[in-house]
């Protein structure tokens, strides 16, 4: 359980992070999401300890960061981002060394990291130099550090960057996994590593909370505008023009243009067209067909585009960084 | 404390991995050497001892935290339940027990001397000696570690405390030459070349002791508060 209440942050003139709170409970995958430069690496050095806020409070697993500090570090397993190590050490040593800065007797030192270099896979690089190893078994190596003393929150930040696609589905399967009776707080500014992996979604941008909510939540409370892609095919010398022509007849659309990118036979009548309809339309699909079927098009495709994480993501931030500069009389 | 011997271990470790601790190491043992025809016996050593860790102890304690902030793990270390005053202790006492190993080859002078003199040599001087050293260096490296955590580069670490310890060193015992009775008996007080000379003949005053072990304790307390007001920053 991470509690945040109206924490800030200032940098000499600059304010990071202002007047921020949320909560995470246990079993949950909360995503803290923002632009570069948003707050959320000062936000989560916070919560970890690094940095103290200039105001508000934090605790962690229900201790307060600020009046027990280490009693609440004892309670987070924090992956920083590009999981800095000692590059002179191996997996093994380093993970000993990790156990023994949490006060875990030499037995229990052992078992953990047995544990989770099991749980990491790093079997086979246990005793090469952390130096030697590539950047996806780095941030294994940090993964495993941060598993180490059982923790029961566990903050990522960046917990996929730079693996290879392969390795960012495992580590995906092994968050999951993770956060099943832990507290997890995921950094990120990947939308569709929020979208997979995370329960909630904390939009940060200019140092506020932007949104709060699921996914599926966020989506919905503040839908945009609605797309339709269609392919239709008609007499290959009269080109787009028709399907433009019979789209634009309907009512209820915002805007009907070709798509940038043609289908590669459109030598042969094929041709893409992009409508965009207002947020209240109703489901647009069935005129559009009905039209086409009218005019005599033939239709092959048909996909309705529901508003993504990444343009309200998009907006918000935009509309943050408008109201931050109009403040500041920029 | 286990956690402070933590940190201390993996320092003295990592001082062992790397070239410059052995460099360091051998610069000492080459450096230090005895100038054959002299009388047998080691003040001429720990005299030169006090200047030759000048540029020692900042090759040492300059990665201490500088390298940690350079590569970002300050950021497990000061997130892990250790409080700031154990980690800078820590990192001191692992410098320090790396000075202890550099010195300790350096015993077999005393194994030359023993040898070469006909009568067994006096002992006082050769053992205040080594403590004297030993607190001047722990002095010198309670400055680097002081150092080390205002820069996250190694360079200007090293830099700071040379310049510090060389600026103390040369005030004190040029100024000494050349004030009035009254400055000087306050300038004898700080001298760390002064109380060396005391050490090195076999003159162990608790006064000196004390001084020189509370000067490193304070600048080991400001480097911890220099490290925890990053914390603020």
């Amino acid at each position: 359980m991470i509690v945040v209440r109206e924490i800030s942050k200032s940098y000499g003139k600059v304010r990071a992070v202002r007047s921020v709170s949320f909560e995470v409970g246990t079993g949950r995958i909360a995503g803290l999401l923002g632009p570069n430069g948003a707050g959320k690496t000062t936000t989560i050095r916070m919560i970890t300890g690094t940095l103290t806020p200039d105001a508000g409070s934090i605790s962690v697993a229900g201790y307060d960061v600020g009046r027990a500090p280490t009693r609440a570090r004892g309670q987070i397993g924090y992956l920083p981002e590009s999981a800095p190590l000692y590059p002179e050490l191996t997996p093994a040593g380093y993970l000993d060394h990790r156990g023994r800065l949490f006060g875990m007797p030499r037995a229990e030192r052992r078992k953990a990291a047995e544990r989770v270099i099991d749980r990491c896979a790093l079997g086979p690089m246990r005793a090469r130099r952390i130096g030697a190893l590539s950047k996806g078994y780095r941030q294994r190596v940090g993964l495993a550090a941060a598993l180490l003393h059982d923790p029961p929150v566990l903050v990522l930040d960046e917990p996929t960057n730079g693996l290879d696609p392969s390795q960012i589905r495992e580590t995906r399967s092994l968050i999951r996994e993770l956060a099943e009776d832990r507290t997890m707080l995921l950094c990120t500014h990947i939308l569709p590593e929020v979208e997979r992996t995370c329960d909630r979604v904390i939009v940060i941008g200019s140092g506020r909370v932007l949104a709060d909510g699921t996914p599926a939540e966020l989506t919905e409370r503040s839908p945009g505008q609605q797309r339709y892609l269609i392919e239709a095919r008609t007499n290959p010398s009269a080109g787009v023009e028709p399907v433009l022509a019979t789209l634009r007849s309907l009512s209820g659309l915002h805007d009907v243009q070709p798509d940038d990118a043609q289908p590669d036979d459109a030598a042969s009548g094929w041709s893409r067209v992009v409508v965009t309809a207002n947020p209240d339309a109703p489901d647009l699909r069935e005129p559009i067909a009905g039209a086409a079927a009218d005019a005599g098009l033939f239709v092959r495709e048909l996909t309705r585009e529901r508003q993504t994480l990444e343009s309200l993501f998009v907006r918000l931030v935009d509309q943050a960084r408008e109201r931050t500069d109009a403040e500041t009389g920029s | 404390m286990k956690r402070v011997l933590a940190i201390a271990a993996r320092e003295l470790d990592g001082l062992f991995r790397l070239p410059v601790g052995w460099i360091v190491a051998g610069v000492v043992f080459v450096g230090e050497t005895l100038t054959p025809g002299q009388p047998a016996t080691m003040r001429y050593f720990f005299v030169v001892g006090t200047w030759m860790l000048v540029p020692v102890a900042p090759a040492i304690s300059m990665r201490l935290l500088s390298e940690e902030f350079r590569s970002g793990t300050i950021e497990p270390l000061m997130t892990a339940p250790v409080g700031d005053v154990a980690v800078v202790w820590g990192k001191y006492l692992g410098a320090v027990a790396f000075l202890l190993l550099m010195l300790a080859p350096t015993l077999v002078f005393v194994v030359v001397i023993w040898g070469a003199s006909d009568r067994m040599p006096d002992l006082g001087p050769i053992v205040g000696g080594y403590l004297g050293l030993v607190l001047v260096g722990m002095v010198y490296l309670a400055v680097g570690t002081l150092t080390s955590t205002l820069t996250s580069s190694q360079t200007l670490s090293f830099l700071g405390t040379l310049i510090v310890l060389v600026l103390a060193l040369l005030l004190s015992e040029l100024a000494l030459a050349r004030v009035g009775p009254d400055l000087a008996a306050v300038l004898v007080e700080l001298s760390i070349p002064a109380r060396m000379r005391a050490f090195a003949k076999g003159v162990v005053d608790l006064r000196d002791v004390v001084a020189l072990a509370s000067a490193s304790v304070l600048l080991v307390t400001v480097a911890a508060v220099s490290l925890e007001s990053r914390r603020w920053r």
